[in-house]
């Protein structure tokens, strides 16, 4: 009688699939990353003013040194002191440019009103920016 | 009279052994370049932003952000807040333990377009107050 011992097959883990779950995994992971980059507009506030210390001093600034760029509650801007109106994009950059004509170290302070909305703000700021202006000052009243 | 035989084609196969190892390496870097945006009630929507030309990258290792919502709410550190009177001092004490961290540190807004002035204005009043003075208004680009 023919009684062989059988012999054990070599125990392997299948690996020839790996690289397709691999690629599965990758294939998740593309579609649910979210590169999360930060743009956006840059400004350094001034320090806090603090009366006691005494470190603060006012300056009487003329038209030619500061633009005074008010926004009232619907969004139109005065420009010092003038009556306020609806500025396009374009008519900003004008008035930017042609402030700094009358001195390229124009100062810009942008007062905008509690009630006016963020978007207003941001919209004078990025005009003002995209001049390469830095002295930007934002305050309200 | 020579032997001249044709000689047998030889197959042609790219090495596929290190095609798992690529892969892998892939995976590697999507898993830990992947940040799972959580969407909480609090939360200000990109199309929400306003819209801008001017933008610069901001570094994101020294940045902490501050949702200001419609309603004047505001959410820093995932904690609701609101600044009613001058007494509501949360935000300023908030970045002044944050400062103290990172010195470098940049406060991103990340405000709701429609948010009124107002608010934006005292946070940046507390900002001062904390000597956080750096910050950036997080904004989409415009495409025209």
């Amino acid at each position: 009688m023919n009684i062989g011992r059988k012999r054990k097959g070599k125990a392997a883990i299948p690996t020839s699939s790996m690289s397709d779950i691999a690629f599965l995994l990758i294939v998740f992971f593309m579609a649910t990353t979210k590169f999360d980059v930060k743009e956006g507009i840059r400004i350094v506030l001034p320090q806090a003013a603090d009366g006691s210390s005494g470190k603060t001093q006012s300056l009487a600034l003329t038209e030619n040194e500061m633009t005074r760029l008010q926004i009232i509650e619907d969004g139109r801007i005065s420009v010092n002191n003038e009556p306020p109106r609806h500025f396009e994009a374009g008519e900003l950059d004008a008035l930017i440019q042609q402030k700094l004509r009358v001195n390229q170290q124009m100062i810009f302070r942008v007062i905008t009103d509690r009630e006016a909305t963020y978007n207003d703000m941001i919209r004078v700021v990025d005009r003002l920016k995209a001049a390469d202006i830095e002295k930007i000052s934002l305050s309200t009243n | 009279m020579a032997n001249i035989k044709k000689e047998k084609s030889r197959e042609v196969s790219i090495p596929s052994s290190s095609m798992s190892d690529i892969a892998f390496l892939l995976l590697l870097f999507f898993m830990v370049s992947t940040v799972f945006v959580q969407e909480t009630k609090f939360w200000v929507e990109r199309e929400r932003w306003p819209m801008a030309d001017s933008i610069e990258r901001i570094p994101r290792n020294h940045t902490t952000t501050i949702y200001v919502m419609r309603d004047e709410t505001i959410l820093i550190d995932d904690i609701p807040t609101r600044i009613e009177s001058s007494d509501d001092v949360f935000v300023a004490n908030t970045l002044i333990r944050k400062k103290a961290e990172d010195p470098e540190l940049i406060v991103c807004f990340r405000t709701d377009r429609e948010t009124k002035y107002g608010v934006m204005s005292d946070v940046m009043r507390q900002l001062q107050d904390a000597q956080t003075l750096v910050v950036a208004f997080e904004t989409q680009r415009r495409m025209d």
